[in-house]
């Protein structure tokens, strides 16, 4: 939305589950800059129950950097009157509980799997779904009795074919519609219809007198096409309605904002997409992950289109329950010192219990990142499956489309002591190939400034070339079959001087070899023959990289990368990693 | 600065919420005494409910199923009642599979609902309603002491306060339940076992208070069947030592504990009060920035559940162990210098 008046200075609350992060955003010169930023806990839970707490405390610590005033008679001054207050004032939020879905459909996979895919593009969670698979002996009485006793925000309606199946849709519809009229007015879901197109009018007649019906197009139009777009809307719609307006203290920050709230992942994907158009590469695509204490959000852009992933679970809350899923012994792995499993789950329970802290000793340390690298790998293969590209590759090796750069965000990761303590959990956790530079978010303002492209676009695109992000270093992730030690790539290093430098790749290790932050040189790699390097198999060719805080990192582990079975070896080979990257 | 906070308080204003887990109706109002075991509001719990296939049971048309029917809408059933029935060659009955009533008519079947049940909230505290909220529930003011805990069962009681070891590092053993734990709300100093919980649960121990609880035990400890309460969270860390001295000063008097610690989006905190015949007690601001000599707690590393004063707000960032660096205070244990902790591990204690 584009305010009428001059817009020279913007503040950006990122209302996140444990922190609410502040950052100024000015007209300086020629460009747009992030003067200043500030952090406070986030208060809208007990016992403050009112984020806007947290938005003071930080907008005074703003106050005492800048020198300035900006909060003045109860509210944020705004627009700016002389040297008081902002021009615009921006409000994105993760800081409440997703919505609660659920999710009924045919068959599992088909309409099912894209409704599933498309309630992970927004903060929902799935609390049930509802089909007929398993020889239900009474399936509508059940269906029923779930949506009733669960009191979900929302029920997606999906199914059949356009043109396809009726009854089943329709017998799915009236046992919504039976659990919808027991329940009191204020208490019925939302009714997302997003299956068979022929049968809206039906199913908006069956249950629009109990409740809201919203239809949207079919998910799963035909058997082999799947449109997630207009399901994914009407839900982030709801969780911005049902959500983000309702949470406490919001009307308080709306008072001083008048621009619309949106979701921090929306505002992470603006970035992901400005970054794919910017560097103008249609042969690959562009990656963003957020790794937060509640939800982990992968956004990607391939070809020119968006994709927004959330996964429901970050590195502080819901890990116990992962736990109970996944199992402690996929977290374990990744541990390079000995570790039983009560010492790890009483640590899990204790950070889910107090999420706001922060690993003070090493073992606390390694622990956190192995949770990033389990909640990346999960994240990658809820969103794999939303993507057009690359689908074959993963399904067959689990190796990622080419994505270059690699955009990296959340506390979860950022705020690691050494950058290759991040570059390896990223590594380990995503496993991407071919060639990536890994930017890193490191005061977290990607989602900041998405929410400043919907004021003013300019000033976006200048705060994110003005040195936001920083590299952490170009990677090059050769894949292939080898024998452990084979040396896989051959390259020569050009420095920007004209000093050279001629390295060797061998499988099953991951090098650094030295290119500092702000440095470029030229590669010219040779990939053995059965081996790629995302130009095809033993194909190779000049490039020219980006240096960054850990350097140019060449990642010859193979992909997956697969950790020794015997423990002892497994830890040796963690340590060795490590010391790799200087992490 | 405001960070996150714990109450640890002999003598305050203590505001709790009773909330019903289904609308119901608030029994209380504003302004009413109430006692720990007094019903404060009821709540009807949804009845189950059935759907009798009337048609297919019978192998009839859907369109002609009612023409069968015994029962109408609204009437009183019996498990077991004939709902419709079917004369004639290859005659058939429809009988209700609950008790209730019959709630709906179509389609060629019929909507059966249960009794519903009702569900009572005790006061749990004793003290005055001040908010009396229209079918949600109340708040009850009490002044006393208050000690917020991390990590609960979900289970809640009201007893008498005994202190059964003598340090806050000892843990509760078996050899501490004895005939006169019945009825008792124990307080140990470091942690509890599995054999321990059961003899409790055997003699009937109305609840107990531990400084942690190994996360192995959880699952039993879930069904133990009255509260237990873990001041510093999962594992082996004593109880800080300002909250076991607190519990000791209390210990004999009557107390009410709740495990409850609400879920991943709503969490609450675990709690003891115990009520005092006082008229005034300590105001808590919760949003009051931190200053030096406030008392704190250590949520983290080689000093976790320690709890000191603040010696120094520090313009320098800690460095810690991980060799992250932090904003951070110097913080006063009572032995030896003052230990540095990043804000993001320090509790303020009210």
């Amino acid at each position: 939305m584009e305010e009428a008046h001059i817009i020279d200075s913007i503040l950006v609350v990122d209302c996140g589950t444990v922190i609410t992060k502040l950052l100024l955003l000015e007209h300086v010169g020629d460009s747009y800059q992030f003067v200043a930023q500030a952090e406070a806990q986030t208060t809208g839970k007990p016992p403050w129950n009112d984020l806007s707490i947290g938005v003071v405390h930080g907008v005074q610590e703003l106050e005492s950097i800048i020198g300035r005033t900006l909060y003045a008679r109860g509210g944020i001054t705004v627009p700016r009157t002389g040297r008081e207050g902002v021009d615009a004032f921006v409000v994105i939020l993760s800081a409440v509980q997703p919505l609660r879905v659920v999710l009924a459909g045919l068959v599992r996979e088909m309409s099912l799997e894209s409704g599933r895919r498309a309630v992970n593009g927004t903060y929902a969670t799935i609390e049930a779904t509802l089909s007929r698979e398993g020889n239900l002996r009474a399936p509508q009485e059940m269906w029923a009795r779930t949506v009733r006793d669960l009191m979900p925000d929302a029920v997606l309606l999906v199914g059949g074919v356009d043109g396809g199946a009726r009854r089943p849709v329709l017998e799915l519809a009236e046992a919504v519609a039976l659990a919808t009229s027991m329940l009191d007015e204020e208490q019925r879901p939302t009714v997302i219809y997003a299956g068979n197109r022929t049968l809206r009018s039906q199913v908006t007649k069956l249950l629009g007198d109990i409740t809201h019906v919203v239809t949207t197009d079919n998910v799963r139009p035909t058997a082999d096409s799947e449109h997630l777009g207009p399901a994914q809307s009407a839900l982030e719609e709801l969780y911005i309605e049902k959500r983000l307006r309702t949470a406490p203290g919001i009307e308080r920050l709306s008072d001083w904002s008048r621009l619309p709230l949106f979701p921090v992942a929306t505002a992470f994907s603006h970035v992901v997409d400005f970054l794919w158009h910017r560097e103008g590469n249609a042969d690959r695509g562009v990656l963003g992950v957020d790794v937060g204490a509640a939800t982990t959000t992968m956004a990607a852009t391939f070809q020119g289109r968006s994709y927004v992933s959330i996964y429901e679970h970050g590195v502080a809350n819901g890990l116990i329950d992962w736990v109970e899923t996944h199992g402690a012994d996929r977290i374990l792995r990744w541990i390079p010192a000995e570790m039983d499993r009560e010492t790890l789950l009483a640590m899990l329970y204790n950070t889910e219990l107090l999420p706001s802290t922060i690993p003070q000793t090493s073992q606390e340390l390694s622990i956190e990142l192995a949770v990033v690298r389990e909640m990346l790998r999960s994240a990658v293969s809820t969103a794999w499956p939303t993507w057009d590209v690359g689908k074959a590759a993963m399904q067959a090796t689990g190796a990622m489309p080419r994505t270059d750069p690699i955009l990296i965000s959340g506390g979860g990761i950022v705020l690691t002591p050494r950058p290759g303590q991040s570059l390896l959990a990223i590594l380990d956790g995503l496993q991407p190939v071919g060639i990536s530079t890994l930017l890193l978010d490191s005061s977290h303002a990607a989602p900041a400034i998405g929410a400043v492209a919907g004021i003013k676009p300019l000033a976006a695109a200048s705060a994110l070339e003005s040195g936001t992000l920083v590299s952490l270093g170009t990677v090059i992730s050769p894949v292939g079959q080898a024998r452990p030690g084979e040396v896989v790539m051959r390259m020569r290093i050009t420095y920007e001087g004209g000093r050279e430098l001629n390295v060797e790749a061998r499988y099953g290790e991951i090098e650094v070899w030295p290119l500092l932050e702000g440095q470029r040189a030229t590669l010219e790699i040779h990939p053995s023959r059965h081996i790629d390097i995302g130009m095809g198999l033993g194909q190779g060719g000049r490039v020219e990289v980006l240096g960054g805080l850990v350097g140019l990192v060449v990642d010859a582990r193979g992909r997956p990368v697969n950790l020794p079975s015997n423990p002892d070896r497994r830890r040796r080979t963690l340590n060795r990693w490590i010391l790799d990257v200087g992490g | 600065m405001i960070i996150q906070h714990c109450i640890a308080n002999p003598l305050t204003i203590i505001r709790t919420p009773r909330r019903l887990s289904h609308p119901g109706t608030v029994l209380m109002r504003t302004g009413d005494s109430v006692e720990p075991a007094q019903i404060v509001a009821q709540a009807i719990i949804p009845p189950d409910f059935r759907i009798v296939e009337v048609a297919r049971e019978l192998d009839v048309p859907l369109r002609s199923a009612n023409s069968y029917l015994k029962v109408e809408r609204g009437q009183a059933i019996s498990e077991g009642d004939i709902l419709a029935s079917k004369g004639g060659f290859g005659s058939r009955v429809c009988q209700a599979p609950i008790s209730g009533k019959v709630a709906g008519v179509g389609r060629g079947r019929l909507l059966l609902q249960a009794q519903p049940q009702i569900v009572h909230l005790n006061a749990l505290v004793p003290g005055y309603i001040v908010d009396a909220e229209l079918g949600e529930g109340v708040v009850i003011e009490t002044v006393g002491g208050l000690i917020q805990a991390l990590w609960g069962n979900g289970h809640e009681a009201h007893g008498v306060l005994r202190m059964v070891v003598r340090e806050a590092r000892h843990p509760i053993r078996p050899t501490h339940i004895n005939a006169s734990s019945q009825g008792s709300i124990l307080i140990g100093g470091s942690t509890v076992d599995g054999e321990t919980i059961q003899d409790a649960k055997d003699m009937r121990v109305r609840g107990m208070i531990v400084g942690s609880v190994p996360a192995g035990l959880i699952p039993q400890l879930r069904e133990a069947g009255f509260p237990v309460i873990a001041t510093e969270g999962i594992g082996t860390t004593p109880m800080t030592q300002t909250v076991f001295d607190l519990l000791r000063s209390l210990d004999g008097r009557e107390a009410s504990i709740s495990g409850d610690i609400g879920n991943r989006w709503h969490p609450t905190r675990p709690y003891i009060v115990i009520p005092m015949p006082m008229q005034v007690g300590q105001v808590i601001r919760a949003d009051t920035p931190l200053a030096i000599g406030d008392r704190v707690r250590i949520l983290r590393g080689a000093y976790r559940g320690r709890s000191g004063t603040i010696h120094e707000m520090l313009a320098r960032r800690v460095q810690l162990e991980t060799g992250a660096h932090l904003p951070g205070a110097s913080v006063n244990i009572g032995e030896g210098e003052p230990v540095r902790v990043p804000y993001a591990n320090l509790e303020r204690l009210f």
